[in-house]
């Protein structure tokens, strides 16, 4: 079990929220390429250490938050990232 | 905001076990209105409940169900009169969703067994205590809960979607069936 720790609900296990995959930043969209359109939708980084997540806690507070993951002991801590 | 006729998802209105330990309760038919504002309007102001707690007045039960979200439950037929209470000034949202949710009331001193064996919540007093407003699975549907004690002991309040009602209603009783609850025939437990 995973325990994530939303900012409204306390911690909670994983089953009740969502992974909404890697935060990767959003390319502007009056001066982005095909490619980096491509890039930002579909190409994520997927290492094995600290990945910057996006989660919805959809059996809570129905809010989206951002954490940090080690994707190889998920181990978790608070973000920066908002 | 009409307070047109209410069907109830759940064929059967209450269940009880005969010495009392635990009730199932439908309560559907009940005035419930949620309203979305930020804390800082006159809306938020006025309702003045944190998320996960819950306060009783003038017959209206609001609960902070999400952060800046509340969900006002009442007596039935009381729609119009719940949802104008609420002040509009600002960006608020009221909206009657008493015809979208189905809501019973479970009760007793057996409701926390019955209710641990198919909730995913820590129903311990320490973590919600009286007057608790919660979201979690009760048999894999997303539910919104409220404790509510009445005066013969704990009482919990589920509301779930009216499509899953029915379902979600069979299957509590199903997991209060070990405390006395006889299961009417042509109750469908899946």
């Amino acid at each position: 079990m995973i325990v994530v720790p939303c900012p409204s609900c306390g911690p909670r296990n994983s089953s009740d929220l969502r992974n909404a995959g890697e935060v990767v930043p959003r390319p502007d969209p009056d001066t982005a390429t095909l490619t980096e359109w491509r890039s930002y939708l579909y190409l994520r980084e997927n290492p094995a250490s600290w990945v910057t997540e996006t989660w919805y806690c959809r059996n809570g507070c129905r809010r989206y938050f951002t954490i940090e993951r080690n994707t190889a002991t998920n181990e978790i801590r608070e973000s920066d990232t908002t | 905001m009409s307070d047109i006729h209410y069907r109830s998802a759940v064929e059967f209105p209450f269940l009880s076990a005969p010495d009392g330990s635990i009730s199932l309760a439908d309560h559907s038919e009940y005035t419930k209105v949620l309203v979305r504002a930020d804390r800082k309007t006159a809306a938020g102001k006025h309702l003045k409940v944190s998320y996960g707690r819950s306060r009783s007045r003038d017959g209206i039960l609001i609960c902070g169900s999400r952060p800046d979200e509340w969900t006002l439950l009442s007596e039935a037929h009381r729609s119009t009169e719940v949802a104008e209470s609420v002040p509009r000034d600002g960006f608020v949202s009221v909206v009657d969703i008493t015809h979208a949710r189905t809501m019973f009331r479970i009760s007793g001193s057996c409701a926390v067994d019955a209710l641990a064996k198919v909730c995913n919540v820590d129903l311990a007093d320490h973590m919600t205590p009286d007057g608790a407003v919660f979201s979690g699975s009760i048999a894999k549907v997303g539910c919104d809960v409220v404790r509510n004690d009445q005066e013969a002991g704990r009482s919990y309040l589920i509301a779930c979607e009216r499509s899953f009602g029915k379902y979600l209603f069979a299957v509590v009783a199903d997991a209060c069936a070990e405390f006395g609850i006889a299961i009417p025939s042509g109750m469908s437990t899946h």
